[in-house]
Parts: C-alpha cells; structure tokens; sequence
C-alpha cells in the first residue's frame, strides 16, 4: 500500500521533471566539416598506408555550444552569413553526424532546411508531393494531400507539370507546403522564407504562429529582422563560432545589427 | 527496418520515373543496346568464332548481365553525387541512396529478363529446372556490384576522376572478360591472368545454367561466393571510414 503510493508519486514527480526538461539540448557541441585534402600525393598517400592514415582535414565550424531550447520556444537564429547557423539546424535534424560534444532532442522533426528541399525537378508537383512527404515520414491520406495542395496555392495544371518548368517562388511554396502540412514537435527553418511572393510570404508567417500556438519548439535561421521579431520569443546571435548572445529577441537583434 | 524499406522502395520509384522521363522508348532502351550489340557481335565474330556453337544463345547470355553490370555500377557509383539534395536536407541514413540504386538496377533486369527469355527461345535455349539457380547467382552478382559501386562511389565523393576513370575502363572489362569470345581461344598460359577478373567467374555461372544448361561446379560457386564476400566487405569497410564526410564534400 504505502510503496504503491510512493511509486505513484515517484512517477508523477519524474512526469514533471520531463517536462521541466529541454526538448532540445546541447551540451559543448562542436561542428567540424571534413574536407577532402585533395591531391595525387596524399590520396597516393592514403592508399599505400591503405587507408589507415587520416585522408580529412578537420575544420571547425562551431565550438563549444550549449543550448538548451523549451516545449514551445520559437528560438530565432542570427549571425552573418557561414558562420554555422544552418549547420547547428543540421546537427540537430540529425544529418549531419560529424560533431563532438552531446544532441538530445525529443520529437518530431520536421526540417526545411533548403529552398526545395529533396525536390526532383524532373518529376511533376504531385510526384514530388508524394515522395517527399514519404521521404519524410509523414502520413499520407487523401485529404492530407489536398491541404498541401490548397496550401501551395498551385493550380492543377501546374501540379501535373515537370517541377523544373516552376519558378523559384513556386517551387519554395510546393517544398514549404508539403514540410508543414503536419505539425511536428519541432520545426527547424532554415532561411527559406525569402523567395515567395508577399501574400505567400504573409500566409507562411502565418502558419508557423498556427504551429507555434498548437505548442511546437521552432528554430528559425533568418536574416529578416521583422519576421525574427514578430514570431521568436527568444534569439541567439552567433558570430566566430560561438553563441555571442542569448536571450531577448530585441536585445540580439541589436546586437546583430551592430556587427555590421 | 520496414521504415527503411519504404524509403528505399520511394527512392526505387522515383529512379525508375526519373530513367524513362521524357525518352521516346522510355524502358525499351535497356533492351536495344544488348540488342544492337548482339547484332554487332553477329556480323563481326559470328565467323571468326565459329567453333561456338548457338554463337547468337552465347553472346545473349552474357549481354544480358553485362548490361546489368554496366548500368548498375555507373548508376550506383554516382548515387551519392545525384542524391547530393536530398542527402543535405532529409534525415535518411546514406546508405539507403546506393542500395535504392541497385534495387533498382535488379528491377531492370528482371523486367528485361521477359523479353529477353523469348529471345533466347529463339535461339533454342531448352527450359530446364537449373534456371532457378539464376535467383541465387543474381543475388550474389547484385551484391558484388553493390559492393565494388559503393567502393569506387564513395572515393567518386571526394575524387570525382573515380566514376570517369570507371567508364573508361569499362569497355577493357568487357573485352576482358569472356562475353563475346569463348576462355578456349585463350593460351592456357594467358587463362589465369583472366580468371584473376572476378568478371569471369560470375559469367561461367550464367553460362552455365543459360547455355550450357549443367548446375554450375561446387568449387564455382565458392569461387564466386568469397569473391561476393571479400567485395561487399570492401566497400562496407570503405563506406564506414569515408562516410562522415561525404555530407561535406557532395
């Protein structure tokens, strides 16, 4: 009797301490990127030790990261161009494996990550509707295709022809569409707001405060200052590798801008 | 496991759409190129080679899978580089691009294979029951070719020269390996320089259950079955100590 109530409350007291745990947490994470050290001697060199001698050149792109993001933060992410932001998306998404240090993140992710991501320009909008959500993970069903389709706002005639005919514009409404169209537990964009048109632009801000309100952790890579404003409850900067500044969105824009 | 599969059957899809987009004979082109060179080999050998018997049965059979083995490791060895979009921006495991490629590859053959099986019954080839013994040879040939494409198209990641230099040897590996020829013209001196060609091997087999219609040897098949193992195991090797990188560098 007693030990059963003790287990009892043993296991809602752990509920909580889960739920007071990040959804997303990194601890001293650095990111490397492995070039090829290219050349005849040392790919000469790589098979004569046959292979057993390092044929990479590590570089560094981000060093010792810690971050720990909330069930529901909308984390907008700034810094100048190739300092690693869309690499930490990488990392975290799962995609990118070379990195030191500890990733734990709970969830779903749904990842947009480029401007038509995994779209093949050769197949028509409606194949790639189907591959890429498949690809992944998503469900698949009738009316779920129908709401990506509404979303994108493409006519039929559009979605039967070969993607490569698409403008830029369409082809980021077709792979933001088919991202989001079910709610993931975290979303990570990634810069791929900047193409469309001004209604469409509207309507994906739109939608990512949807997401937002039905409870889901965002992490937002964008250079506009406006849109990093009006959705993100909180902003890192991150400049030379590391995370300059955390906290306040209007704090860390300042910032920003004060780099320039 | 079965998410795997579900993916690697997507990829499979969309290869096999993406092949025959926008082609006037869409999946008849692998048909007409073993066709126009068994045409080829016709006209030019078919004389010289005379002491072959069923010359057209004999050249077929090894066109059928020299095609294969021709497409699977061009198409395999460039999987990592074709895929480079998707690779940087869905979370599926790499492995799963050079395996749909083959997968797919194996689709081709076997669709050709229909055709291709009324041909040869022209050309008089008698049923027998050792032609299941053709699943277990494709089989193990597919994995050696999985094998040898993953090797060659992992290092294509970081020295492109990989797939170049691949296609211009292929045509030696052709002529070195026993496809339009029969190995009794060779010098028994010369023979184990080309049976050191894990090619050769591979072919005997088919030979042996399409044209000469006998199960193959015990000692062919450990033959190729180590020859199967030591080359999937290579590229699995090279696979594991190359792999991080190739997200950087396609």
């Amino acid at each position: 009797m007693v030990s059963s109530l003790f287990q009892g409350l043993k296991k809602e007291l752990f509920q909580t301490f889960d739920e007071l745990k990040p959804q997303i947490d990194i601890k001293n994470l650095s990111i490397y990127y492995y070039s090829f050290n290219q050349g005849i001697n040392s790919f000469k060199d790589y098979v004569l030790k046959l292979g057993f001698v390092k044929p990479f050149a590590k570089k560094k792109i981000l060093s010792n990261i810690n971050l720990e993001v909330y069930s529901g933060e909308v984390l907008g992410i700034v810094g100048k161009n190739g300092e690693g932001k869309s690499s930490l998306l990488k990392c975290v998404s799962g995609i990118l494996k070379s990195y030191e240090g500890e990733i734990s993140v709970k969830g779903r992710i749904a990842p947009m990550l480029a401007i038509g991501a995994g779209i093949e320009m050769e197949l028509t909008g409606m194949e790639n509707i189907k591959l890429i959500s498949s690809l992944m993970g998503t469900k698949k069903g009738a009316d779920k295709l129908q709401e990506i389709i509404e979303f994108s706002e493409l006519t039929e005639e559009e979605l039967v022809r070969q993607v490569k005919t698409y403008s830029t514009g369409m082809i980021s409404r077709l792979s933001f569409s088919i991202a989001i169209s079910e709610v993931p537990d975290i979303l990570l964009i990634d810069e791929v707001l900047a193409v469309g048109d001004a209604g469409f632009q509207q309507k994906c801000i739109e939608r990512i405060s949807e997401i937002k309100e039905e409870g889901c952790t965002i992490l937002f890579v964008s250079h506009g200052a406006a849109d990093v404003e009006r959705i993100c409850s909180r902003a890192i900067c991150i400049d030379q590798g590391t995370i300059k500044m955390d906290g306040d969105v209007d704090e860390v824009l300042e910032y920003y801008h004060s780099l320039f | 496991m079965t998410g795997y599969l579900s993916v690697a059957r997507n990829i499979v899809i969309k290869e096999l759409k993406l092949k025959y987009k926008q082609s006037l004979l869409g999946f008849l082109w692998s048909m007409i190129t073993p066709l126009v060179f068994l045409a080829i080999f016709n006209f030019v050998f078919s004389t010289a080679f005379m002491d072959i018997e069923n010359y057209s049965l004999y050249v077929l059979t090894g066109l059928i899978f020299w095609q294969f083995f021709a497409n699977a490791t061009n198409q395999t060895i460039q999987s990592f580089i074709r895929n480079s979009n998707i690779i940087k921006t869905i979370n599926i495991p790499i492995f799963l691009y050079p395996v749909s490629s083959i997968l797919t590859e194996i689709v081709g053959l076997v669709i050709s294979l229909v055709p291709f099986w009324v041909l040869m019954y022209f050309f008089g080839l008698e049923f027998s029951w050792h032609f299941v013994l053709l699943i277990p040879s494709i089989a193990l040939f597919s994995m050696f070719s999985y094998g040898l494409s993953v090797f060659l198209g992992v290092l294509n990641v970081y020295l492109r020269d990989v797939s170049i230099l691949w296609n211009t040897l292929n045509p030696a590996l052709f002529y070195l390996t026993p496809i339009a020829y029969d190995d009794s013209i060779i010098p028994a001196n010369y023979l184990i320089y080309l049976k050191l060609n894990p090619l050769y091997h591979f072919f005997r087999i088919f030979r042996d259950i399409l044209y000469d219609n006998q199960v193959p040897d015990v000692r062919s098949c450990v033959i190729i079955i180590s020859i199967t193992i030591i080359v999937w195991g290579l590229g699995k090797f090279t696979f594991s100590r190359l792999e991080k990188g190739i997200i950087s560098n396609i």
